[in-house]
């Protein structure tokens, strides 16, 4: 089941979310997200920007036919990731991860992050 | 022998004239003061401070209040200073320093730093400014700060988009009621935006061995600030 519906579309997985805690969020991030809702997402990293005032993970998902869609997930400050233990080589092209944050109120491929499970399970959160 | 005497001495004096945490703040009110030093993170965010609205604002701040727009208007998506009091409700961290004739708050957020002066009044036509200028003096374990000298270019709180003018007057009583917390007791008094004083609380929790790091905004600022 979960792989299903990590397996898109979007629109589709918009529509299973579920609720989440609120969490802060910077830079009108609350104008731009849904904070208090979660989605779930399988993707292949292409570029990860460790940079202020916020960073981002570009990947691409794949759809049940093969179709490739572009998403971006934005997240904080360099300094307050680094001391939640990440790193700027956390995310190299290529790497396989399951992204989970809050979708874009305008259904765009983009969210707001809250946390990331690598291929082997370990999870990195965002926030402290 | 009576030159090394003299260099222990001027060695003293000197380490006496960067110990302030333990010194008075003058010759007229010896004794020590609060040590209030270290790095500080707001414990709880505060996005707004109506989150329900019946902020008492006057005729013209609430049309400001009601045309404040995260995506398009709010002054940080420029990585402009959040100026004071915004900038004590931002969810980086602080350090704070005293020396004796000061006490100074680094701010990780867009790199800004406040200075409380602890000897001297506020200076006359002062130039308006983000953060204002900011004099303090100690009230038993509370440091009150008082703070004019704004320009109207900034918000009161986080994220509600509430403004001000430049006839803010801010009032902070901060206290460090346990080892590892500090509140900020905060009296906003804006009569040209305000029908009355208004007030907020926000507690930080110690961070030992966090360092202040580098904040960049502009570096890959992909926001668009279209205020004026």
């Amino acid at each position: 089941m979960r792989n299903k519906l990590l397996a898109f579309p979007p629109t589709a997985i918009l529509l299973l979310l579920s609720i989440s805690g609120a969490a802060y969020a910077h830079h009108g991030f609350v104008s731009w997200f849904d904070m208090g809702r979660s989605v779930t997402v399988k993707g292949t990293v292409t570029s990860f920007d460790w940079t202020n005032p916020h960073s981002y993970i570009y990947f691409d998902v794949k759809d049940e036919k093969g179709a490739t869609q572009k998403w971006s997930a934005e997240l904080g400050a360099v300094a307050m990731l680094a001391r939640a233990g990440w790193r700027k080589d956390t995310l190299k092209p290529g790497d396989e991860i399951t992204l989970i944050g809050n979708p874009a109120k305008d259904s765009k491929p983009m969210m707001h992050l809250d946390k990331i499970v690598f291929a082997n399970g370990q999870e990195l959160a965002t926030a402290l | 022998m009576w030159n090394r005497l003299i260099s222990i001495v001027a060695a003293v004096a000197a380490m006496l004239a960067v110990v302030p945490a333990t010194r008075g703040q003058d010759a007229a009110k010896p004794g020590p003061v609060p040590d209030i030093s270290g790095v500080w993170l707001v414990a709880k965010v505060q996005p707004a401070l109506f989150p329900k609205g019946g902020a008492p604002l006057q005729p013209w701040a609430e049309a400001k209040f009601k045309a404040a727009d995260l995506k398009t208007n709010d002054p940080n998506l420029a990585c402009l200073p959040e100026g004071v009091p915004r900038t004590m409700f931002v969810p980086l961290p602080m350090e704070i320093f005293q020396v004796p004739t000061r006490v100074v708050i680094i701010h990780e957020g867009v790199q800004v730093f406040r200075q409380i002066y602890m000897n001297r009044q506020h200076p006359k036509d002062l130039d308006p400014t983000y953060s204002g200028d900011s004099i303090g003096k100690w009230e038993g374990d509370t440091l009150v700060v008082d703070t004019i000298g704004f320009n109207d270019k900034t918000w009161v709180d986080m994220d509600g988009g509430l403004p001000h003018s430049d006839a803010m007057h801010v009032i902070e009583r901060i206290r460090r009621v346990d080892h590892d917390t500090l509140v900020d007791e905060m009296t906003i008094e804006d009569p040209k935006a305000y029908t009355k004083p208004i007030t907020a609380q926000q507690v930080y929790k110690l961070k030992p061995g966090w360092e202040i790091q580098e904040y960049v905004c502009e570096e890959n600022n992909k926001y668009t600030y279209q205020g004026k």
